[in-house]
């Protein structure tokens, strides 16, 4: 499979020392493989994308066409496709 | 200062007699209102809902909350109540900064303008006095030069002003008061109400005084607790490392774009694109973040100080960059220029206008011209960011067709023949968060009391996950289930309104932390359910208050836009707000019929 572009906003950018990356993922891959690479590749975005019961942080988002991964029907299971952006968010809310 | 003396000292000031008196409020008031929004509101109450918004008899309400100016963290707001020239309901609205401690510092609880001046006054306030003095060299000035103009007669130290500018003197209808020259009271025409009285500023000089609590320890230990979570790495809070505190709230900018609830021009659409990342909080930081400037006693620092390096507004330093604002003259109005939308705002803070409703009435304008219905020789093209600029002088100084476009998105539209196309809610022009993308916060602008408002209940903080706690995130998209959760939030915030703690102590603090400190403040055992409670009958205080202006069944709506026009972006495609089913919900929630509180529900709750 081409590579997923997975664009990182907020707290995220500097940790990953930029706006995006294009990350090489399987044929087949869930999105739940693509957060492995991420977390592989980078580290300290552990703390931030895994919650306290291993699981998917609730205050972080992995979006999929706009949608939260969490209510996707699949959630991390569901399959990557080529050319799919992803965008990863730390918590972010302000007034 | 004691706290637990709080509301003794109100400030009633006779604006025609130049006199003023000091009275307690009313004991029963104070424990069952709390303070600043609450107890302001009720004030507002017995002053009557039929007053004209902009006659004599409608009065301006100054209030600090029971732990402004206090070392309780983010704890320097208060409150302006008045009845609203914009929407005709109750309206509050808060500032940060300093203003409100140093009333707190000058021995007053609040400060309750009554009247009209004959002449431009300004009141001086320190150390337990009040004098109103002549306004008349600084009638006309906009707010930086009223600023300076009182650093430089009382000099800078312990001082703090609070002023309208020419908006508010000519009474545009979303005019706002401003201190220091960037921290507003902006929602509601606030400013239009200090302007019909002839009330040019508030200068307050007063030097920081400590509380006097009788539990000095538990003080300091409720405090601590909520610090303990304003400062933890999980929360958005946390100083120089959450996103509110590094890039402050145009933080969001992203993901609303990302999500499609991003209102673009007018909200004919509901994501900007590529162009969201160009007016976004990071592009900020990047480009032209100067400083983080802060308020009393709070360590998240989110205003966002800028200077511009290029381009006509070369050499402009100014905060702040708010997400509100970014959107609102931004992708709202197909504007994708950064450095336009900064020194928008700050005409803002200098006309003292309220820079949602600026963007709104100049998108709605220029929808207007774009399918024809602008005046002959008038008109404004999308993005057009030097026609923008010279309107927002226009509408602050009413001048040509800013006269018009003072008057609000919703007048403005209604006399151009098209109200359709006001996006408002009870004449208030609607925030950064579009309905069909994040449902809850469309059934709170529906129905909040002040008219079209993001801040009434965050529900966002829930829909993006964001909530104190262990809280599940909650499905942006889904409508069920979000009529209990706007009554939650709703009542939540009106009680911190009314503490008066910032909206974003509710990222981290929840209502124990709330009822801790507040029971340390009044002297007595507060609980959390307590704070619900208080926060429910603030909210039904207002909701009478408006039943009595006229607000009643069929009040409560969204613009037709968001109901029956269906996103076309990813995220939100194909929705729209499903309004009718949750409000359904939330009546039911809240025992209204249609919108209107009954008397059994004003009995249950003590609202008198």
């Amino acid at each position: 499979m081409s590579p997923v572009r997975v664009r990182f906003y907020a707290t995220f950018r500097p940790i990953v020392g930029g706006k995006f990356a294009d990350l090489p993922v399987p044929d087949e891959a869930t999105l739940g493989d693509l957060l492995d690479e991420i977390l592989t590749r980078w580290p300290e975005l552990r703390e931030h994308l895994v919650g306290a019961d291993g699981g998917f942080s609730k205050r972080a988002n992995l979006f999929v066409g706009g949608r939260a991964a969490r209510f996707l029907p699949a959630g991390l299971a569901t399959p990557l496709e080529a050319g799919q952006e992803i965008d990863c968010f730390p918590a972010v809310a302000g007034g | 200062m004691r706290l637990d003396t709080f509301g003794q000292k109100i400030a009633h000031i006779d604006l025609a007699a130049g006199t003023f008196e000091v009275r307690p409020a009313p004991e029963e008031w104070v424990r069952s209102y709390i303070g600043a929004r609450g107890l302001g509101v009720r004030y507002a109450l017995e002053a009557g809902p039929e007053v004209d918004p902009l006659g004599p008899e409608n009065q301006l309400y100054f209030m600090n909350g029971p732990l402004t100016g206090s070392e309780a963290s983010m704890s320097g707001r208060w409150a302006c109540v008045t009845k609203s020239p914009l929407t005709g309901t109750v309206t509050d609205s808060h500032q940060g900064g300093w203003t409100g401690a140093r009333v707190r510092w000058a021995g007053f609880d609040g400060l309750v303008f009554e009247g009209r001046a004959e002449n431009p006054v300004y009141a001086f306030v320190e150390d337990g006095t009040i004098e109103l003095r002549d306004a008349s060299e600084i009638w006309g000035k906009g707010v930086h030069e009223t600023v300076a103009f009182f650093q430089e007669r009382y000099g800078a130290k312990n001082l703090a002003v609070n002023a309208i500018g020419p908006a508010g003197e000519r009474m545009n209808r979303f005019a706002a008061w401003v201190n220091d020259d960037d921290r507003a009271f902006g929602r509601g025409g606030t400013g239009a109400v200090g302007g019909a009285k002839n009330l040019k500023a508030i200068v307050i000089r007063a030097k920081l005084t400590k509380s006097q609590v009788d539990d000095p320890d538990r003080w300091k230990e409720v405090r601590r607790d909520a610090l303990d979570v304003i400062r933890d790495e999980v929360n958005i809070t946390s100083p120089r490392k959450g996103g509110l505190s590094v890039y402050g709230t145009n933080v969001l900018m992203n993901v609303t774009n990302r999500i499609g609830a991003l209102g673009t021009r007018n909200s004919q659409t509901t994501s900007f694109g590529d162009g969201a990342e160009l007016i976004s909080g990071e592009h900020v930081k990047e480009t032209i973040l100067t400083g983080d400037p802060t308020c009393h006693a709070c360590p998240v620092a989110c205003k966002k100080e800028v200077e511009i390096t290029e381009g006509p507004w070369k050499g402009l330093r100014m905060e702040s960059v708010e997400y509100e604002p970014a959107w609102s003259l931004g992708s709202n109005c197909d504007n994708a220029d950064v450095a336009a939308i900064a020194k928008m705002i700050d005409q803002c803070n200098d006309h003292g206008m309220d820079p949602i409703e600026l963007g709104n009435v100049l998108s709605m304008y220029m929808e207007a011209t774009e399918r024809g219905f602008a005046p002959e020789g008038g008109g404004l093209a999308w993005g057009d960011t030097a026609e923008m600029v010279r309107l927002t002088d226009a509408i602050g100084l009413r001048e040509g067709e800013g006269d018009l476009l003072a008057e609000g998105t919703t007048l403005a539209a209604t006399r151009l023949g098209h109200p359709e196309i006001a996006m408002a809610c009870k004449g208030q022009a609607v925030p950064a968060y579009d309905p069909r993308g994040l449902k809850g916060m469309g059934l709170g602008y529906a129905t909040s009391n002040r008219g079209a408002c993001h801040l009434r209940a965050y529900v966002a903080a829930a829909e993006l996950g964001v909530a104190p706690g262990d809280a599940e995130p909650l499905d942006p998209l889904e409508w069920r289930g979000k009529g209990e959760l706007v009554k939650v939030f709703q009542d939540l915030h009106a009680f911190s309104d009314s503490l008066d703690l910032c909206k974003f102590s509710a990222f981290a603090e929840d209502a124990t932390h709330y009822a801790d400190q507040y029971a340390i403040a009044l002297g007595k055992p507060f609980s959390p359910e307590d704070v619900m409670t208080a926060g429910e009958r603030i909210y039904n205080l207002e909701r009478r208050y408006n039943n009595l202006a006229g607000f009643g069944a069929g009040s409560d709506t969204l613009p037709a836009r968001y109901l029956e026009e269906p996103s076309t972006e990813a995220g939100s495609k194909g929705h729209v707000s499903e309004l009718p089913q949750m409000l359904a919900e939330y009546y039911s929630a809240r025992g209204w019929d249609e919108g209107v509180v009954p008397d059994r529900k004003l009995r249950d709750l003590g609202v008198v």
